[in-house]
């Protein structure tokens, strides 16, 4: 082994480079805040490593992504961790980038000579911001497709060249589909890495051209070289950052919403943390001046921060001694939080992610009424509606539920089929998996309020908007007023504007639905849409 | 560096210990887990008897082609392959079925009526009407397909 390594060093002279590389000598005083750097290096590595790991089994296309997403949480080894070690990588990354940067300002170590080390560090942020944008479509569920969808409007306020960027996006007219999400995935595997590869490379280099900036007042002593001292130190934080990354990912991410549904006008789209800022500042700013908050402001503090070192340029490194940067960064940081926390706060009341809806609850059990299982079987001509991979467009799947003559001629009784049932059918098929177990009743309301009251009600954010929403409606009526309105509407209100349901409902279905809806909101634990699965 | 104390050198090899030490366990366990994560969980589709033709379809004695849509997990695919499988019925009871791959190189052997024997395209692999090498490359007998007729009078096969 000694041989082979002597010989190699004498052909590459790899140990002066590698000595290079260890022996950087640091001023005396280089102390913990300059781990920061490191740790992102480490952090890059990760999302590097989990990010080739999920390539060998992902996708990038719209009939196949979700179910890819969704192989390799459910079946591959590892594969809920690596992809949460990916996912909460992102997280670390982008709460990396911004304490480094804070710190770069607060030491004023972006002053001259190292100017242009700021800059590149600032092209970085930009591409880790890239990257995230990018990295959120791609698991192609309502999460990733809505908020990508804001992203590309966005996209299309950029004056002049607005819709030009758009149809480079593969979002041509707004239309985030198919080339958006093949585009979005070179861009995230491919031109990103090499981007960032290179920057990183750039700023190492200004950083080790320049040397380190320090401790903010130099001390008198020998400088030390960075192996094994400072090494040490940035080892002890990668190991702390690193337990923590693997418990978040161990404890596991947020489960996957419903696939991709283009057609579905409910979905309330929300971006990952980081631009939570700045989708809550675009709630403040009118539509007329959208543009402002979506890309004046946000242009306008990068520019700010690409001008820093020529705005404060005075020797002068303590922060107490520069004000005005200080108060600045501070009153930006005050906002920052206080905007994300805003955008927190007003998050949406929908389920939570891992339950099933009343719709796909009812259509698990519409399809065995409706004899799908004749064909939906195992071993039989088709894949168990529970297996079934939905690749085809919903308008394909109602057309086969409604009307079986056109998939498969000769095969099925062809009959009417309500439009509602078909609705619910789409919804279980999407869906996919096994339903949750849950009490006959809740699984006969479901039936009931899927087929006749979801085209005006909306329980937990499904349905309709003309009547009221009725995911609390038992904290309002109790049974006996419900059993009288669903029957009558007119007899407990004269000008009530609800159909009356006495006669389309037997009288079994009429007091279920009562009675679950006399339940409903008065104690979640007995709904049947917080039974969680996996 | 050769001034340094007793005490200096052996606190720079114990954090040069640290360093690699822990370099080098982050570095294997994220190894480790993509090593693990990298190998291909095995598909859970088991073998099934799946319908393949009435038992109508067949004449005693002569192999015929029958393609079976065979349920196929790849990874996150599910997909229906169409298998090509020999069915040659005794005439009474039983069905004997034959995989249509040539065993030399996996290419798809035909029944030539005339010569009433398999024969393959590729490189003039030869078997005869119960799939036992005649002539040519083949190494082995063409596979045998578990195949049965059930109750409604449909020939089914395991695939």
């Amino acid at each position: 082994m000694r041989r082979i390594l002597e010989w190699l060093h004498g052909r590459t002279g790899y140990r002066s480079g590698l000595a290079t590389l260890l022996e950087e000598p640091l001023p005396p005083g280089t102390g913990w805040w300059f781990t920061l750097g490191s740790v992102l290096l480490f952090l890059l590595s990760v999302q590097i490593a989990t990010g080739v790991a999920l390539a060998l089994y992902y996708a990038p296309t719209p009939d196949h992504a979700y179910q890819s997403v969704k192989f390799i949480t459910n079946e591959v080894t590892l594969g809920r961790f690596v992809r949460g070690l990916h996912f909460f990588g992102a997280s670390a990354i982008v709460i990396g980038v911004g304490l480094h940067m804070l710190r770069v300002i607060a030491f004023g170590s972006y002053k001259a000579p190292r100017e242009v080390t700021w800059l590149t560090g600032l092209v970085l942020l930009n591409i880790v911001l890239a990257f995230a944008l990018t990295g959120y479509l791609l698991p192609w569920d309502q999460r990733a497709y809505w908020a990508t969808v804001v992203s590309v409007n966005i996209t299309k306020l950029v004056p002049i060249a607005g819709s030009t960027l758009a149809t480079l996006a593969g979002a041509p007219d707004g239309h985030v589909g198919a080339l958006t999400l093949s585009r979005w995935f070179a861009l995230h595997v491919i031109v990103l890495p090499a981007v960032l590869v290179l920057m990183v490379v750039g700023h190492l280099f200004l950083m080790r051209k320049h040397g380190i900036s320090g401790p903010i007042h130099p001390r008198a002593g020998l400088t030390r070289p960075f192996y094994p001292y400072q090494a040490a130190r940035d080892l002890t934080v990668i190991l702390i950052v690193a337990a923590i990354l693997a418990a978040l990912a161990w404890r596991g991410l947020p489960a996957l919403e419903r696939m991709a549904d283009p057609a579905d006008a409910t979905y309330v789209p929300r971006p990952e943390w980081y631009f939570l800022g700045l989708f809550q500042l675009l709630k403040f700013i009118p539509g007329r001046l959208e543009i402002v908050g979506a890309l004046v402001l946000p242009g306008l503090v990068m520019t700010l921060l690409a001008l820093l070192p020529w705005i404060d340029r005075t020797p002068e490194r303590d922060p107490r001694k520069r004000p005005i940067v200080l108060g600045g960064v501070i009153a930006g940081l005050i906002a920052l939080v206080g905007l994300t926390a805003g955008g927190w706060r007003d998050r949406p009341r929908t389920l939570p992610p891992g339950a099933w809806s009343l719709r796909e609850i009812a259509g698990a059990s519409l399809s065995h009424s409706q004899n799908c299982a004749r064909c939906h079987a195992a071993g039989g001509a088709a894949d168990p509606l529970s297996q079934l991979a939905v690749t085809r467009p919903v308008s394909w799947i109602q057309n086969h539920i409604g009307d079986p003559e056109v998939i498969a001629p000769g095969l099925r009784p062809s009959r009417e089929v309500d439009e509602q049932v078909i609705a619910a059918i789409v919804a279980y098929v999407r869906r996919g998996g096994t339903p949750p177990t849950v009490p006959d009743q809740t699984r006969q309301a479901a039936v009931v309020f899927s087929e006749h009251c979801i085209r005006c009600h909306v329980i937990d954010g499904d349905g309709g908007t003309e009547g009221p929403d009725l995911s609390a409606v038992g904290l309002k009526h109790d049974l006996s007023w419900l059993r009288r309105w669903i029957a009558r509407p007119e007899a407990v209100k004269a000008d009530a504007k609800m159909p009356a349901f006495g006669r389309k409902l037997s009288g079994a279905e009429l007091e279920t639905i009562a009675r679950f809806l006399a339940t409903a909101g008065v104690s979640k634990s007995s709904s049947a849409v917080t039974t969680r699965t996996r | 560096m050769t001034s340094e104390t007793p005490a200096l050198t052996t606190r720079r090899s114990l954090l040069r210990g640290f360093v690699n030490a822990t370099a080098a366990v982050i570095g294997a366990a994220l190894a480790g887990i993509i090593g693990r994560f990298a190998v291909v969980p095995r598909a859970r589709t088991a073998e099934q008897w799946i319908r393949a033709t009435p038992l109508a379809d067949l004449d005693p004695g002569t192999p015929r082609p029958i393609i079976v849509a065979v349920p196929r997990q790849e990874g996150w695919s599910r997909t229906r392959a169409n298998e090509t499988v020999f069915l040659v019925w005794d005439g009474l009871t039983g069905v004997r079925g034959m995989s249509a791959t040539c065993t030399h190189l996996g290419c798809r052997v035909r029944w030539d009526e005339g010569a009433g024997r398999f024969k393959c395209p590729c490189h003039g692999g030869q078997y005869d009407a119960s799939g036992r090498v005649v002539s040519g490359p083949p190494p082995r007998p063409l596979s045998a397909i578990p195949a049965r007729i059930n109750d409604d009078g449909d020939v089914e096969v395991r695939l």
